[in-house]
């Protein structure tokens, strides 16, 4: 019955049983799991060398030694494929094979007891170990080979702060041999102006957990301190709980020195621009101001937040603002420099000429333009000056030239009267004194020569200035305009108004440079003889007399004068009715001349206080 | 104008941005009707400009009403990189209401609507504001529509 549960016990272990019986081993009793292990049925009294199955020749061998020997033994995760069907691969399975022989008391041994335990799965595992620890040792030579030849020093830091490895770039770098203690080396060779903070900075990193990023000066195997960049992450084996830190340190010296030399050149500029006494700017390539130098605001008084982006058109004349905003306008859309010459206001109010100059720089950050405004204040007023005291020579040389004109002119006839009378007297009266005779012929010489000089001098005057050209038709609004523009200085000066009406007479049949220097002199004369207390309001109109002769009347709202009684002469030269206003008093004079030597003559009426209105009669005497 | 409306101070914001992605002609119309209601609302008043992902836009308002209101365009995810180029008082509104300036893919259906204008129509700066600020909204607009859709050479408002 014992043996017959034991038999039971035997079969259903999940464990290969057999017996092999004899010298020829063979099959006795065989559970159902070694069936399996076999492959293909197995008779009972088949020698195991017979079987067809599974059984690898070296077992075979291993188990007659066994018997022959009486040894046990045991083969660990031995193979034993399990054939494919059909031609496909056979199957790999691993056992633990126990060979034990069976004897009796001190006999021979008569058998052999065979056990085999599947251990396929743990065997697959322990391979699968194996290739995992293959590959490991792969990846770590790899990462090994990695950190040792790129350009960083890496480096592994645990949570009290202690090195626990740093790759040969470090050695090489700090020139320490690689028995140097890296705990006690590596503070001593941070700059002494960078230690206490790198030391701080790593430290509170540790107690935060977190990783940190910073630079220092580390010393360097020829002693020259050079700028790294210090990186690590912690590695984290519970949440917040840091146990490694892993880092690199890159040298950043030169990127360093580059941008402290652009920062410094860039500083340097910016010291440069504020120290130019100038306005100087910079606008981006929408042309919006982003920087103003210094003198800008103390120039304008103004920051740069109250100037803007655009503010800088507030800065000058309005007058001049809505040409100087289109020009800039266009200036930002075709890329063309902007220059123009404009006043701008000071912080006390007072206005001075600037040349405002800008150009477009366009490189790889894209276009910005770059701005200064020169003060020309004083160069522009001194041009001012000196040209209103040119125009006054000019004007003073046309009349002195016409002055000579005239009055060659007017002492011809004293001369011919002089001439008439002495040829009476000679006539009439006897000379007896031979030297008498003398002195008649030298005089009659004597008024030869002044009439011939008078004649010349005219003639010369008259080729210089013009004064003898030819009449012509001439527009009057076209030559008073002229004659205006000569006079612009004064006109802007005096805030004066000019208002020309020529409508009824359009044109004139006269000698050009005559005209010229009528209309000058009576305009400047309204200009100068202006009441202080009011602009100057200027009425020029021509007209026809009622017999159809063009006249001319110039009215101002001025000074006015005393008129002796008329119609004496008004005008003798040098004769001056404000002595306190400049002139060399033959303006005037001048003007009566020529409209009496075209046959005309001029009149006035005045008011003091009111205003003066001259009319001139070009062809009636 | 009430009469209270007068004591309120008044001030004009302008900005140019980039839109984060090409609006198309439905998010055009969509901001279109979005503005000018709530602008509407809120007494907002200005002009818009958008070409190719450039936007810029001049707001004038009450200062009560405007500087929220930049705080909430400044952070639309819609646009990014804005720059406000001017926040000052003004005496008075300068535009009489919102509107909004670009070019439609397809702008038949546009010609029609509230406060829409094609670029080149938008009309010179009004002589109300200073120079200074014309010249503004004339180069946000040069900005964004570039040189060729700049004003034809009619005289501006000023000359």
């Amino acid at each position: 019955m014992r043996e017959q549960q034991l038999q039971d016990v035997l079969r259903r272990i999940p464990a290969g049983v057999a017996t092999l019986q004899g010298e020829a081993l063979r099959f006795g009793f065989v559970n159902e799991a070694m069936q399996l292990v076999l492959g293909s049925p197995v008779q009972e009294g088949q020698p195991v060398a017979e079987h067809p199955g599974t059984i690898p020749t070296d077992l075979l061998e291993v188990m007659q030694q066994v018997f022959q020997s009486g040894r046990p033994y045991v083969a660990k995760a031995y193979c034993i494929p399990l054939p494919g069907t059909d031609g496909e691969k056979p199957t790999p399975r691993y056992f633990d094979i126990a060979l034990e022989p069976v004897r009796e008391g001190d006999a021979p041994v008569s058998g052999l007891l065979l056990f085999a335990v599947d251990v396929t799965v743990q065997e697959e595992a322990r391979q699968r170990a194996h290739q995992l620890s293959i590959e490991t040792r792969r990846l770590d030579t790899r990462l090994r080979v990695l950190t040792e030849t790129v350009p960083q020093i890496t480096f592994t830091v645990d949570a009290a702060g202690k090195y626990e490895y740093v790759s040969p770039q470090w050695y090489y770098f700090t020139g320490q041999p690689p028995t140097a203690d890296l705990n006690a080396i590596w503070p001593l060779l941070i700059h002494p102006d960078d230690r206490l903070r790198v030391l701080y900075q790593s430290d509170s990193a540790r107690a935060a957990g977190i990783g940190w990023s910073y630079e220092y000066r580390l010393r360097r195997h020829d002693g020259q301190y050079r700028w790294l960049l210090s990186r690590a992450l912690p590695e984290l084996h519970a949440p917040d709980q840091a146990v490694f830190w892993h880092g690199a340190l890159t040298e950043i010296h030169d990127q360093r020195e580059l941008a402290e030399a652009l920062r410094r050149g860039e500083a340097e500029l910016r010291f440069l621009a504020d120290s130019i006494p100038e306005l100087i700017w910079t606008a981006t390539a929408e042309g919006f101001i982003d920087y103003y130098n210094e003198y800008t605001a103390e120039y304008s008084g103004l920051t740069k937040d109250e100037l803007g982006p655009t503010g800088w058109i507030n800065l000058l004349d309005p007058s001049e603002q809505a040409g100087a905003a289109r020009r800039w306008v266009q200036s930002i859309a075709s890329g063309q420099p902007y220059e123009g010459l404009f006043r701008m206001r000071r912080h006390d109010g007072r206005y001075r000429w600037h040349i405002i100059r800008a150009r477009q720089l366009a490189d790889e950050r894209g276009p910005r333009w770059f701005g200064a405004c020169t003060d020309v204040d004083d160069q522009h007023r001194l041009r001012e000056v000196l040209q209103t005291q040119y125009d006054e020579l000019a004007r003073t040389n046309r009349d002195l030239d016409t002055f000579v004109y005239t009055a060659s002119h007017d002492l011809k006839q004293p001369v011919l009267n002089l001439r008439g009378l002495f040829e009476e007297l000679r006539r009439s009266a006897s000379f007896d004194d031979p030297q008498e005779s003398q002195i008649v012929h030298m005089v009659d010489e004597a008024l030869g020569q002044l009439d011939a000089t008078l004649q010349e001098l005219a003639a010369t005057v008259q080729d210089q200035r013009g004064l003898s050209a030819p009449v012509e038709t001439l527009d009057l609004r076209s030559v008073a305009d002229e004659v205006l523009l000569g006079l612009r200085a004064q006109v802007q000066e005096s805030d004066a108004v000019v208002e020309l009406d020529f409508s009824a007479a359009p044109t004139l049949i006269y000698g050009r440079a005559n005209l010229r220097s009528i209309l000058h002199n009576l305009f400047s004369n309204a200009l100068k003889f202006a009441d202080p207390g009011r602009p100057p309001h200027i009425v020029v109109r021509s007209a026809l007399t009622e017999s159809g002769q063009p006249i001319l009347t110039v009215q101002d709202n001025g000074l006015g004068m005393e008129l002796p009684g008329r119609p004496a002469p008004v005008f003798q030269p040098f004769a001056r009715q404000h002595p306190h206003i400049a002139g060399a008093g033959v303006g005037m004079y001048l003007v009566q001349r020529i409209v009496a030597s075209r046959g005309g003559h001029l009149d006035v009426t005045s008011t003091v206080g009111q205003g003066t209105t001259f009319t001139v009669y070009w062809f009636e005497a | 104008m009430k009469a209270g409306a007068l004591l309120l101070k008044m001030i004009h914001i302008v900005y140019m941005s980039r839109a984060v992605r090409p609006l198309s002609d439905q998010d055009l119309q969509a901001l279109l009707d979005q503005c000018r209601r709530d602008n509407a609302a809120r007494n907002v008043t200005g002009v818009l400009f958008y070409s190719h992902g450039n936007i810029a836009q001049l707001i004038e308002g009450e200062a009560e009403v405007l500087e929220p209101l930049f705080d909430v365009i400044s952070r639309d995810g819609r646009h990014s990189n804005v720059v406000k180029l001017v926040d000052k008082p003004i005496a008075a509104r300068s535009f009489e209401d919102w509107s909004m300036a670009f070019h439609p893919l397809e702008p038949s259906g546009f010609e029609a609507l509230q406060g829409f204008l094609l670029p080149q129509h938008v009309p010179p700066p009004p002589s109300t504001l200073s120079i200074a600020d014309a010249m503004l909204v004339d180069l946000v607009r040069l900005a964004v529509f570039g040189a060729d859709a700049a004003p034809t050479e009619s005289e501006p408002a000023h000359a």
